[in-house]
């Protein structure tokens, strides 16, 4: 087990080192920000003198390598915009960003697997074809538009929840439910199949047989063994939750990261911008690894192929 | 169902009937910001959504009036002892927010401290001219410069004095979260990414401030600004487009604030590379182009036509000159002439333009015999082209100017003038009109310069200006304000009726 947690830590810092250094490249290629921060009328001298008081002009590898250095010592640097620590500003985000995948997590949990669940239990009848479109609609609204249209029907119209801002659980409702939606559909999908594949075990079969009802059944097998492969898709959707953020965040003003890496991508504000990469990719990989390793608690198959 | 219908359409119909009474007898002022201040510091940053923020904060040497005359602020009067050196009298009722007095330490301190290019400031190259700067007398500050510069005062405007005092003691990092300036508001409460909250100076020399309280928020989605200010949870929606500012005009409880500004919109044609290189294409172009249909359509009247390229707001404007007329087949018969029909063109464009306007512009080149390629970069390739090498720079790209400094200088010197890193057009004519204009301080003299300058920017066609933009607000019906063509934010000025 011990050789099982060491080999997928050695793979996930591999993963995000890779993850920093193609993002690092990819913004120092597309250009550097001191043409975004200087006035429009700046002349070429006075740009260049920014350019080497910033520390652009030097060669891309030296600008790398002193970024992964300051790295290994846990330094992320000073915003170029902001002129803040980027590991404050990346503090005072986060807090936002994980209430909101929790919230948004509670939605796809507490609707998606009863949804998935009904479907395949009542499986063809007019249970599963009153759910289906539902199901596909979280799937197929883009965030952008599905957060709007909450916006306009459940704080313009309706006036019950506000619009923006992160003030009070209510502000929360609205962007947990657009940003749920996708990982709500995932969950239902994923919680029929495991059913059905269940419910057609033998077991369930010989239980019946014992006399044991079909609830009892159900509840006390089926919903048990189909919990597996949820858990780890649960695990995965916490990256693309984040991930998923960006938009929502921007659309709901949502002070998270993903509304912080949209303002820093448009600024060029490198540091902040591989502070939040470096964030969301140790994120992802943990949960990939805390996946893999629940997997492996619940499933001791696991740990004899590492 | 048919009987719940109704009952459904009434549930959903009384909330709207039933909104709370909006503004009146509010005491917070709410302004809905499309982006979050990048700094209070006045020295670091001048993007519009800090500039609104901590304008309020600070008091600046110079400022302008409504009209656009520039007026004293912390400078209660100056004089040029020769075009090189001008003495400031500086007022003696400022004081800080933290009680101290604001001295001529304090402007020197200021002065010295943004042109230094180790602070790394990006304003620096709008006070670079400044050779030095001393304290000359108790309330005496005078400025010594490297060249005559004309437009020094109007760069001045964007001047704000901060406390040597407190900024020496508590370092940049510290003032820039915890600003103190000498202005009508001060900071309370700094919610990074959710809101700026401001409250009354009630010390402050200039006045009692408007509104005990003003509350900046970070809301970047146009729609769900427009739904705040619907809602009345915002009383400003600080960055309108033009198609909410046409939603909100048919609710009673909101109006549209919108004045013409500084700023304008602009097609730049590359006249160093490629078929633009022929003036007649040049010109071919300008002729192709329908300013009102852009304006009309796309604007929604937001935009005024303007005939240089540069707004009445701005000094050196001159209504002499005329525009290119829009006349297609004209525009044919010069390409014809310059055998230039078909000829393949490249249109640089960033998301930080209206497609809409690229698109139709587009269309418009294509109906003279012009076959244009529209190439979308994101904004700092955009301006590394821009800057770069003609054949990088595109044939054609729009643009959006604004100086800050309502003055030709700031406009037509970086766009046109060869040594300017933006300009791909060189005619030592031109270079040196706009140079004279530059250093000499006699009005008159500089607008004859400018004059002469627009009248080669016609022949030439460098690049056409398009339309004089407008900053677009929308507000409470309630909120008395008159915006400005420099899109300063003095919440001063407000007033609930």
């Amino acid at each position: 087990m011990l050789r099982l947690v060491a080999l997928r830590i050695g793979q996930a810092a591999v993963s995000i080192w890779g993850v920093l250094t193609i993002i690092f490249f990819i913004l120092h290629l597309s250009g550097d920000p001191t043409l975004l921060l200087v006035p429009p009328d700046a002349s070429r001298h006075q740009i260049a003198l920014l350019r080497h008081e910033l520390g652009f002009d030097r060669p891309l590898l030296v600008q790398y390598l002193a970024y992964l250095g300051r790295l290994l010592r846990l330094d992320l640097g000073q915003s170029l915009v902001q002129r803040l620590p980027v590991a404050r500003i990346l503090a005072s985000r986060i807090p936002y960003t994980v209430e909101l995948t929790f919230g948004a997590l509670v939605v796809a949990t507490a609707i998606g697997l009863p949804t998935g669940a009904a479907m395949a239990l009542w499986r063809g009848r007019w249970v599963e074809r009153v759910l289906v479109p539902i199901v596909l609609a979280g799937q197929s609204l883009p965030t952008f538009w599905s957060g709007i249209l909450l916006i306009l029907l459940f704080g313009v119209v309706l006036g019950w929840l506000p619009t923006s801002g992160a003030q009070g659980f209510s502000a929360l409702i609205m962007p947990s439910v657009a940003l749920g939606a996708l990982t709500m559909a995932t969950f239902a999908r994923m919680m029929r199949i495991a059913m059905l594949d269940e419910l057609s075990r033998d077991y369930v079969t010989a239980a019946r047989a014992r006399g044991l009802s079909f609830v009892a059944v159900v509840l006390r097998h089926v919903l048990r063994n189909a919990a597996i492969p949820i858990i780890t898709i649960a695990a995965l959707e916490i990256g693309n939750l984040m991930a998923g953020a960006v938009i929502v965040e921007t659309v709901f003003a949502w002070p998270g990261i993903g509304q912080l890496a949209m303002q820093s991508i448009a600024d060029r504000d490198f540091l902040v911008v591989q502070a939040v990469v470096l964030f969301v990719s140790v994120v992802y990989v943990l949960s990939s690894l805390l996946a893999d390793l629940a997997y492996a608690v619940i499933d001791p198959r696991i740990r004899l192929t590492p | 169902m048919r009987r719940r219908l109704p009952l459904l359409v009434a549930l959903l119909t009384v909330p709207l009937l039933t909104q709370p009474a909006r503004a009146a007898g509010k005491t917070t002022l709410t302004v809905d910001l499309a982006n979050d201040a990048a700094t209070l510091d006045p020295q670091l940053q001048w993007d519009t959504d800090s500039y609104t923020v901590y304008r309020n904060i600070f008091d600046n040497l110079v400022t302008r009036d409504v009209t656009g005359k520039i007026v004293p602020q912390v400078a209660a009067a100056w004089h040029y002892v020769n075009p090189t050196t001008i003495v400031f009298t500086l007022r003696r009722d400022i004081r800080f927010q933290n009680g101290t007095s604001l001295t001529a330490a304090d402007v020197v301190f200021s002065i010295r401290r943004i042109t230094n290019p180790s602070f790394r400031s990006p304003q620096l190259s709008q006070f670079d001219t400044i050779r030095s700067v001393d304290i000359t007398g108790p309330d005496q500050v005078t400025l010594h410069l490297k060249t005559p510069y004309a437009p020094l005062l109007a760069q001045l405007v964007k001047l704000s004095i901060v406390p040597k005092a407190y900024v020496e003691k508590v370092g940049n990092t510290q003032f820039n979260e915890h600003p103190i300036g000498s202005g009508p508001y001060r900071l309370e409460k700094w919610q990074h990414g959710v809101e700026i909250v401001l409250a009354a100076n009630g010390a402050y020399w200039g006045g009692k401030p408007p509104f005990p309280a003003v509350i900046f928020r970070d809301v970047p989605s146009d729609a769900t600004r427009l739904a705040d200010l619907r809602t009345g949870r915002a009383d400003i929606d600080h960055q309108m487009t033009p198609d909410d500012a046409k939603a909100i005009a048919r609710d009673p409880a909101l109006k549209v604030l919108s004045t013409p500004t500084e700023r304008v919109g602009y097609l730049f044609i590359n006249a160093a590379y490629g078929p633009t290189k022929n003036v007649l294409v040049r010109r071919a172009i300008a002729m192709a182009i329908d300013r009102n249909a852009i304006i009309q359509a796309l604007l929604q009247g937001y935009a005024k036509p303007v005939n240089i390229l540069l707004t009445p707001a701005s000094f050196g404007y001159v209504s002499d000159v005329p525009a290119w007329p829009f006349d297609p087949k004209a525009a044919r018969a010069l390409l014809e002439k310059a055998h230039a029909v078909g000829a393949h063109l490249t249109f640089l464009t960033s998301p930080s333009y209206n497609r809409q306007i690229t698109e139709a512009i587009q269309q418009m080149l294509d109906n003279v015999g012009l076959k244009v390629a529209i190439d979308q970069v994101d904004q700092p390739t955009f301006l590394r082209r821009r800057e770069g090498p003609a054949a990088h720079a595109g044939n054609l790209a729009q643009g959006l100017w604004s100086c800050a400094c309502q003055d030709a200088d700031g406009t037509i010197w970086p766009l046109f003038h060869s040594g300017s890193i933006w300009s791909k057009y060189s005619n030592p004519a031109f270079d040196k009109l706009v140079d004279a204009a530059r250093t000499s301080l006699d009005p008159k003299q500089r607008l004859a310069d400018y004059h002469a300058a627009f009248e080669i920017l016609h022949r030439d066609v460098p690049g056409i200006g398009l339309y004089q933009a407008y900053a677009i607000y929308g507000a409470r019906k309630q909120l008395q304000w008159m915006p400005t063509p420099n899109e300063a934010f003095f919440v001063m000025s407000m007033r609930w009726k």
